[in-house]
């Protein structure tokens, strides 16, 4: 956040170098991409769809295999070795588009589960941090209900509050907000701005341009699998150096 | 009464009549036919097959004996059956092209050849071999058999998974056996649970052929009374009638659930 209350520090979250991925098709998904990320920082990727801002966050925790490149998490590297990906996995929370809620479970299990299976905690405990993180996406009442029986914007918060159960040093959120009624984008919004605020470090995929300038520290845009320009967010906004950046900025803004 | 009602509650009368009619006409033809061989009914015989009273003692008749079995064989069958399936669809689905394979070959066999061929296959060439009695021949050759198609109902349910539930739960770190055991398989289960049902019904039917073994389910004790009585006609009718009561709660018993879960899956 770049208000600064939470003190960055110089210490590599996520280190990624140099990656390639191409799917199926005549168009490469990621072309000799780079980005690091610090702890404490909230870095935003944006670019016209297609332009491989998804493809690149999914990478980050092995959602995706990357053709060449390093990536490095938390002093995790990710590579064949399937206890590093489980073990980044763990410390990589991640929210995605169209929430992915586990159907057959209610709210206080959806979150409670991974605690338990994976961070092998007892019943209560991890009850007891299901029940402090639905606080603090304002959920509480809903511990009993069922993903089907919520709104888009509560089922999102929830699946915050999920990914955020596990703890992890970093949070990926991939167009949160996209599959939303215009009307619940707030609530989402509010619960994502709140976390900046509270130091964790971000990775956001988004469309909505007011909410990146205002919570992020660092801005990417990207177009056809690299960056096209990256900059501090007040630099970006204000004086963009690329004659692409100003066009993508100006049909959005 | 609006005319739509009146029309309907004509039409579903004449629909009954004309069922009626239909079946009549069966009966009618069956008894000439059977006047005709010069056929003796005795249905006051068949009763004394499914249970008599001893001095006052309940003693189940064979018809109540072969039933048993049958539900017997069908019950083994049906357990084994649906782990060999499941085995069978998680291969399928695995990395391993060695696996992949395997399970695509025992796939071809199974389904390519005929589950009688299969019965005296394993009764006379492998239950010697790996000394298995006949009830057991009898239970592994239905259970591979059903197995099999098993499989492509549980593989069916699997794929149908969203990609996204995957995802979701790899993405907290739970390992791919967490994540079938407790976001795959339960969201599966209640979509196969129907076609299951379906297949299972098969599966009480198919018993039927381990009579040719020799296995004494309520066919081949049908078979012995016949060839002790030569009340052919009253305990063929009894046997199939006994199969259609079996069968026809089980799938009572799909519909339910397939209306259940057809309402489940509108809001999932």
């Amino acid at each position: 956040m770049k208000s600064g209350e939470v003190k960055k520090s110089k210490e590599l979250i996520i280190d990624v170098r140099n990656i390639n991925k191409i799917f199926p098709g005549p168009i490469p998904a990621l072309v000799d991409f780079s980005a690091r990320v610090h702890r404490g920082e909230v870095l935003v990727v944006i670019g016209p769809s297609g332009s491989g801002k998804s493809t690149f966050l999914r990478c980050l925790n092995g959602l995706e295999e990357i053709d060449s490149g390093t990536i490095i998490v938390d002093s995790i590297p990710l590579d064949d070795d399937e206890k590093h990906r489980l073990e980044i996995r763990r410390e990589v929370g991640m929210v995605f588009q169209s929430f992915n809620l586990f159907p057959h479970m209610n709210v206080a299990d959806n979150i409670g589960l991974a605690q338990r299976l994976v961070r092998k905690k007892n019943r209560k405990d991890a009850l007891a941090t299901t029940m402090d993180l639905l606080h603090k996406v304002g959920m509480v009442e809903k511990a009993q209900s069922f993903p089907a029986e919520l709104s888009g914007g509560q089922q999102q918060r929830v699946a915050i509050a999920r990914a955020l159960a596990m703890n992890p040093r970093v949070m990926l959120f991939d167009e949160a907000t996209s599959a939303l009624d215009p009307e619940m984008i707030g609530e989402v919004l509010e619960v994502m701005m709140n976390l900046a605020r509270e130091g964790m470090t971000m990775v956001v995929v988004t469309h909505e341009m007011g909410f990146a300038r205002e919570v992020s520290d660092r801005i990417i845009f990207m177009e056809h699998g690299s960056i096209i320009e990256q900059g501090e967010t007040d630099h970006f906004f204000l004086s963009p150096e690329k004659e692409r950046t100003r066009r993508f900025l100006e049909q959005i803004l | 009464m609006n005319i739509i009602q009146k029309t309907r509650k004509y039409s579903s009368f004449i629909d009954i009549a004309k069922f009626a009619l239909l079946v009549g006409g069966i009966a009618w033809l069956l008894l000439r036919g059977s006047e005709r061989v010069g056929y003796n009914w005795q249905w006051y015989q068949v009763p004394q097959y499914f249970f008599t009273f001893e001095d006052g003692v309940f003693v189940p008749g064979p018809l109540l004996d072969g039933l048993w079995v049958t539900l017997e064989i069908t019950g083994y069958s049906l357990v084994l059956a649906s782990v060999i399936g499941l085995f069978t669809a998680l291969l399928r689905l695995s990395g391993s092209r060695v696996g992949r394979f395997i399970a695509r070959v025992y796939l071809e066999v199974i389904r390519n050849t005929p589950l009688l061929v299969q019965i005296f296959f394993l009764y006379f060439v492998l239950a010697p071999i790996f000394e298995l009695e006949r009830f057991t021949a009898a239970v592994v050759a239905l259970s591979l058999f059903e197995g099999a198609y098993a499989s492509e109902i549980f593989r069916a349910g699997i794929v149908s998974i969203k990609r996204g539930q995957w995802e979701a739960a790899h993405s907290l770190g739970l390992s791919s056996f967490d994540t079938y055991r407790t976001i795959i398989l339960p969201q599966a289960l209640k979509r196969i649970l129907p076609p299951l049902t379906g297949q299972a019904v098969s599966l009480i039917k198919d018993s039927a052929l381990v009579s040719t073994i020799a296995v004494y389910d309520l066919t081949m004790q049908g078979r012995t009374i016949i060839a002790e009585t030569f009340l052919t006609f009253e305990i063929w009718f009894t046997v199939a009638a006994i199969y259609l009561i079996i069968t026809l709660s089980l799938s009572l018993v799909v519909n339910v659930l397939e209306k259940r879960s057809g309402q489940e899956v509108e809001y999932a």
